[in-house]
């Protein structure tokens, strides 16, 4: 990250917020869509992640702690944009069949719709621990400063959605279980 | 029995592999709305306050409240309140800009009155004559938040259909039919495993030509309905599948001036006649513009 960028931003610089912004925002968006599931309110927290972000920077003490400031900020917007979800019961999905072939250890489209269920009953607040530590690979006690909680209750709540998790994947293998003791 | 170790891998790479199209038009969002959002700025430059003594940080913090009470007592409203006062300004209106149709209705419960859209490049409104109705924002309306007999819901297909599934259980794509829409609800009639209640039947909806396709989802599919798949689109890998086991699917195709506009709805296991009239009152006050 230039912090020379962030300072010329933080005193107004357009351009140089420009420059942040357009690298900022895939990963900002990256981060949403895996949290909140929803394409549509992932661009909408991406976007007034990337506003709170130009609002705010004058407030930002120390430049070079831009990335995790501003990770801040997008998590605080996918809670806002969480809000509006709602549960819905028409379905519309991106075929599997579609998705890259890779040997993941994801064994079936069985693994990614019972993953996508169980991900979807979980919290924002879950998923935000999870997406942070999971799929940026930040270590917890960085997760905890950027969601705000101690890093004793960003371990908890690891711990709850991975279970969470674990039992949507083992729920699949149940009513084959059933059938074979009859 | 999976590992926490397993499980750990397999969250992992799930996340990884998941890929999303980036809109790139966000950040021209973006930047277009800087000049309309101001930075923050401190009202007193922090060091100096540190720097200041405690009276004078009391004094300051005492002029800030005064100064916000005065505020927000001359923004505040002052319905009821007899006797002379400060002189308001006349209210003026703003500027209300002139309807255009919204790509979708905005996600939240529907007001009662019509709501616009585009499919297919084609601006459509409907009626919502009764509460109850929730828009997802993007493609479809539902009148139950639950899989029930009370529930109902729309898709309205933003990008409409081209074919159906072959082998709805293993995911297997038929061919694209084209956009003839007798065709489509020919192909709709036809998909393996389901149960054709009726049509296809010649229709009007919105003054055109259209035709409606009935087919319920019966109880031995031979996999999860989630895992049934009907029919999709163009855009790719979009598809509908079956929400539940004895879900009814109400199929309008219609031919606007050649282009084809797909809508489905869905009642639910066990509903009576309402969940299909409530649906077919919506269909009934679609109007093409």
């Amino acid at each position: 990250m230039d912090t020379d960028l962030v300072v010329r931003a933080q005193h107004g610089d357009k351009d140089a917020f420009g420059i942040l912004a357009t690298e900022a925002a895939s990963r900002f968006f990256a981060v949403a869509r895996r949290i909140l599931r929803d394409r549509d309110l992932a661009q909408d927290a991406t976007q007034q992640a990337l506003l709170s972000t130009w609002r705010a920077l004058p407030r930002l003490s120390d430049p070079a702690r831009f990335e995790a400031w501003s990770y801040r900020l997008l998590v605080r917007a996918c809670y806002a944009e969480g809000q509006k979800e709602r549960r819905w019961a028409p379905n519309l999905r991106l075929l599997p069949m579609d998705m890259p072939v890779v040997d993941d250890g994801l064994s079936s489209i069985v693994d990614r719709d019972q993953l996508e269920a169980g991900f979807r009953r979980l919290s924002i607040d879950h998923r935000a621990v999870v997406v942070l530590h999971h799929y940026l690979d930040l270590p917890l006690d960085r997760v905890a400063d950027i969601v705000g909680i101690p890093v004793g209750t960003a371990h908890s709540r690891l711990h709850h959605a991975m279970c969470a998790l674990r039992a949507a994947l083992e729920a699949d293998l149940r009513p084959s279980v059933r059938e074979a003791a009859q | 029995m999976s590992t926490e170790r397993d499980v750990t891998r397999i969250v992992r790479s799930w996340l990884r592999t998941d890929e999303y199209d980036f809109p790139v038009e966000i950040v021209d969002d973006v930047l277009a709305r800087l000049d309309a959002t101001p930075q923050d700025r401190l009202i007193w430059p922090a060091r100096r306050f540190a720097d200041m003594n405690t009276y004078t940080k009391l004094a300051i913090a005492a002029a800030a409240v005064v100064v916000v009470a005065f505020a927000a007592f001359n923004l505040v409203p002052r319905t009821g309140v007899g006797g002379p006062g400060v002189a308001t300004p006349p209210p003026t209106l703003a500027p209300t800009p002139s309807p255009t149709a919204a790509a979708f209705p905005p996600a939240g419960a529907l007001t009662i009155g019509r709501h616009s859209m585009v499919l297919e490049g084609l601006t459509v409104s409907f009626n919502v004559s009764t509460s109850g109705w929730i828009s997802n924002g993007s493609f479809g309306v539902d009148r139950s938040p639950d899989i029930g007999p009370e529930g109902a819901s729309f898709i309205f297909w933003t990008d409409t259909p081209v074919g159906v599934f072959i082998d709805p259980c293993a995911a297997v794509r038929g061919p694209s039919v084209g956009v003839s829409t007798a065709a489509l609800a020919d192909a709709v009639a036809s998909v393996p495993g389901t149960d054709l209640v009726s049509g296809p039947s010649d229709v009007t909806v919105g003054g055109h030509p259209a035709k409606l396709v009935v087919i319920s989802i019966p109880d031995d599919i031979g996999c999860d309905p989630q895992r049934f798949n009907l029919w999709y689109a163009p855009t790719p890998g979009f598809a509908r599948y079956a929400t539940a086991l004895g879900s009814t699917y109400r199929v309008w195709i219609i031919d606007v001036n050649g282009t084809p506009v797909w809508m489905d709805g869905e009642t639910f296991k066990g509903a009576g006649p309402e969940p299909a009239r409530q649906l077919q009152k919506i269909v009934d006050s679609i109007q093409f513009e």
